[in-house]
């Protein structure tokens, strides 16, 4: 129990998206899962570009939309605890700078991924189907929104 | 900038003269005018340089290896291929509603056990100038612990607070205090108002208050429970708070059981502090817009986390202009800082008067327990009356008084005392000039004896607090959460006792495992 000691927020994961340098290792880390892709023989590049886009959005999906709560104990009194990462960023205001970024890095790959697949049919359903994976729950109209009641506890 | 008088003494203009990002503080007069009243005795001045780009990246690297990590082990522990340390549910409870959070606690189980090596090291000897430091042995990511049966003997204490290095157990005071406990009894097991008024109290808050030059003080038995009990008193729900951001847990319990509106200013920003404190009286409270019914300011003297010391030039030149209270936590201040080791409002050589209420310890400086609060009359008749810890915690133990009265006593009165301060103020500037040649990033003020240095990687926090202990020293190292999440840093508090070799020695220990290490962030630069 870490009693007697304080941050300035009381869930470093709404402000953890703001701090200095994330972006880019977030960047960094996604390009070089990419040149790993790239460096495999066996897959074409449009395979590996499409399969980064993939890869890339099923662990957005992952990481940001389906686990909820904090990984680590929070003097907030469980105000998070059913919240996903998405929700959590920047305490749940819309159109901050975290968000505006995390909308635009799937698509910036879905059109590269576009490009280096060339335009190829089956690569562009894959591709559209993990761009709405991605965007979708993002938007702020599904702030909140558990869709059946999937994940809600 | 920094305006010289005739003298050649600066006064309070003086901005953040700093080479990093520094932190505003102009002294809150508009113009740089300042107030009459305020001379403080030297320029005031703080640098908090900025992480590094390659830092924050490779931090958050090291964070992704550690998740990585857990849930691998996460994964055998769950398949039954290795061996669970921590609490887990009985089994026959199934159908019940979980105690325990699995994800909530990942954090404690795969990162902050893996470090629990050198934050709990058990000591031989009371903790003063050396320690005597138990061996122990760490497996299973930290989980499993051994002793070795060895001690490490005489190890240079750069950890505790032991700023006038009076924290021993024997020494001058000692034959006072045993006597007290004879006299006394060990506990007093009852609250003041009830059975446990001792006159060794009224004679420990008389001498409170002739030391701090203010007129009255009351004492409580613990230091912590002081912030938490008093703030309540002083302030309601229609009472706005305004406290900087890195007060102490402390303060904040305190501020949120009061129920008063907290607002936190930027760290030592007087900008910020300013124009909260317009807001605040221009709108009133949030929905009605009624006036507040006071506006109290509440500040630490020094920061133990970052190391530097309040503004209280400008804090009191503002509260003057916009009629608010000050409220000081001197936890890590008094003993440590100004001529006559009075505290921040001596190193400012400001009157204690102006300040409305000050908060202290008696378990940083004088090795002790408990915490006292010295102000007005007016304000210390009344916690008598209202604050909780007086009507109901016990007071302070009898012995713990007498040894707070003979540190106060030494203090004002041999020159005991006054060479110790000097000698820490000059172990504080030594030690920091030392470190910043060498090109670690320092937080901070140059005067505070707190000295913060920055690690940034949370894994490079174990590595060298273990190379320091393999060279003698031992230091205390902060991480999440007591620390931003990236922010992990090693924190030096300076004693009166380190001499000149031993200061040598522990700078060309430190330069050694940070070159090790790779802490030296500014070299070269």
């Amino acid at each position: 129990m870490h009693t007697g000691t304080t941050n300035q927020v009381a869930n470093p994961n709404t402000v953890v998206w703001n701090s200095p340098g994330i972006w880019i290792t977030y960047l960094l880390t996604t390009g070089f899962m990419h040149l790993i892709l790239l460096s495999m023989p066996w897959f074409t590049t449009s395979v590996s570009w499409t399969l980064t886009n993939v890869l890339h959005g099923v662990c957005m999906y992952f990481f940001l939309h389906t686990i909820k709560g904090t990984p680590f104990e929070t003097s907030d009194q469980g105000k998070y605890r059913y919240s996903t990462h998405w929700e959590q960023i920047d305490s749940g205001t819309q159109f901050t700078a975290a968000r505006k970024f995390f909308m635009t890095t799937p698509i910036v790959l879905y059109i590269l991924a576009s490009f280096y697949s060339m335009y190829d049919f089956t690569h562009f359903v894959v591709n559209t189907l993990v761009l709405l994976l991605s965007l979708l729950p993002k938007l702020p109209q599904l702030h909140g929104v558990r869709i059946f009641g999937i994940n809600k506890y | 900038m920094t305006v010289v008088t005739k003298n050649g003494v600066s006064n309070g203009v003086s901005n953040g003269v700093s080479n990093g990002v520094s932190n505003g503080v102009s002294n809150g007069v508009s113009n740089g005018k300042h107030s009459p009243h305020v001379r403080p005795v030297r320029a005031f001045q703080e640098t908090f340089e900025p992480m590094p780009l390659s830092a924050s990246i490779f931090a958050s690297v090291n964070y992704m290896f550690l998740g990585l990590f857990g849930v691998i082990r996460d994964f055998l522990r769950t398949n039954k291929i290795e061996k669970v340390f921590t609490a887990s549910e009985d089994p026959e409870m199934k159908g019940f509603a979980p105690l325990y959070d699995d994800f909530l606690s990942f954090y404690h189980r795969n990162a902050f056990m893996r470090i629990i090596e050198c934050l709990t090291r058990p000591l031989a000897r009371a903790p003063g100038a050396v320690l005597h430091i138990v061996e122990r042995e760490f497996s299973n990511a930290g989980w499993v612990c051994k002793y070795t049966g060895k001690i490490l003997k005489n190890v240079v204490n750069l950890g505790s607070y032991n700023y006038l290095g009076i924290s021993e157990n024997k020494g001058k005071s000692t034959k006072v205090v045993i006597e007290a406990a004879k006299k006394y009894g060990v506990g007093i097991c009852s609250p003041r108002r009830e059975v446990g008024n001792l006159d060794i109290h009224s004679e420990l808050e008389q001498v409170v208050a002739e030391y701090l030059d203010v007129e009255a003080s009351i004492s409580f038995g613990m230091g912590f429970a002081t912030n938490v009990m008093t703030i309540p008193s002083l302030v309601d729900k229609d009472c706005l708070v305004l406290g900087d951001e890195h007060n102490h847990a402390s303060i904040a319990t305190g501020c949120k059981l009061s129920n008063a509106t907290i607002r936190r200013f930027k760290h030592n920003n007087m900008e910020d502090l300013e124009k909260k404190l317009c807001d605040g009286i221009a709108y009133g409270q949030p929905r009605t817009h009624r006036p507040w019914k006071k506006i109290l300011i509440v500040v630490e003297g020094v920061y133990s986390m970052e190391g530097s010391i309040t503004n209280l030039a400008g804090i009191v030149a503002l509260k003057k202009k916009y009629k608010a209270y000050l409220y000081i936590d001197e936890a890590h201040s008094m003993g440590a800082l100004g001529k006559r080791a009075r505290g921040v409002t001596d190193y400012f050589g400001i009157d204690a008067k102006e300040v409305d209420v000050i908060m202290g310890t008696f378990s940083k400086f004088f090795p002790g327990q408990g915490g006292f609060i010295a102000g007005s009359r007016a304000i210390i008749e009344h916690l008598r009356a209202d604050s909780a810890i007086a009507s109901y915690a016990t007071s302070m133990s009898a012995p713990v008084c007498q040894q707070a009265i003979s540190v106060f006593n030494m203090l004002s009165s041999t020159e005991e005392g006054k060479k110790k301060t000097k000698q820490l103020a000059k172990n504080c500037r030594m030690f920091r000039q030392g470190l910043k040649k060498a090109g670690f990033i320092v937080y901070g003020n140059d005067d505070s004896p707190i000295v913060p240095v920055m690690i940034f990687y949370p894994s490079k926090m174990l590595g060298f607090s273990r190379e320091m202990l393999e060279r003698g020293f031992a230091v205390v190292v902060a991480g999440y959460p007591a620390t931003p999440v990236l922010g992990s840093r090693v924190r030096f508090c300076l004693s009166a006792t380190l001499t000149d070799k031993q200061i040598q020695d522990a700078l060309s220990a430190i330069i050694d495992v940070g070159d090790l290490v790779q802490m030296t962030y500014l070299k070269g630069k």
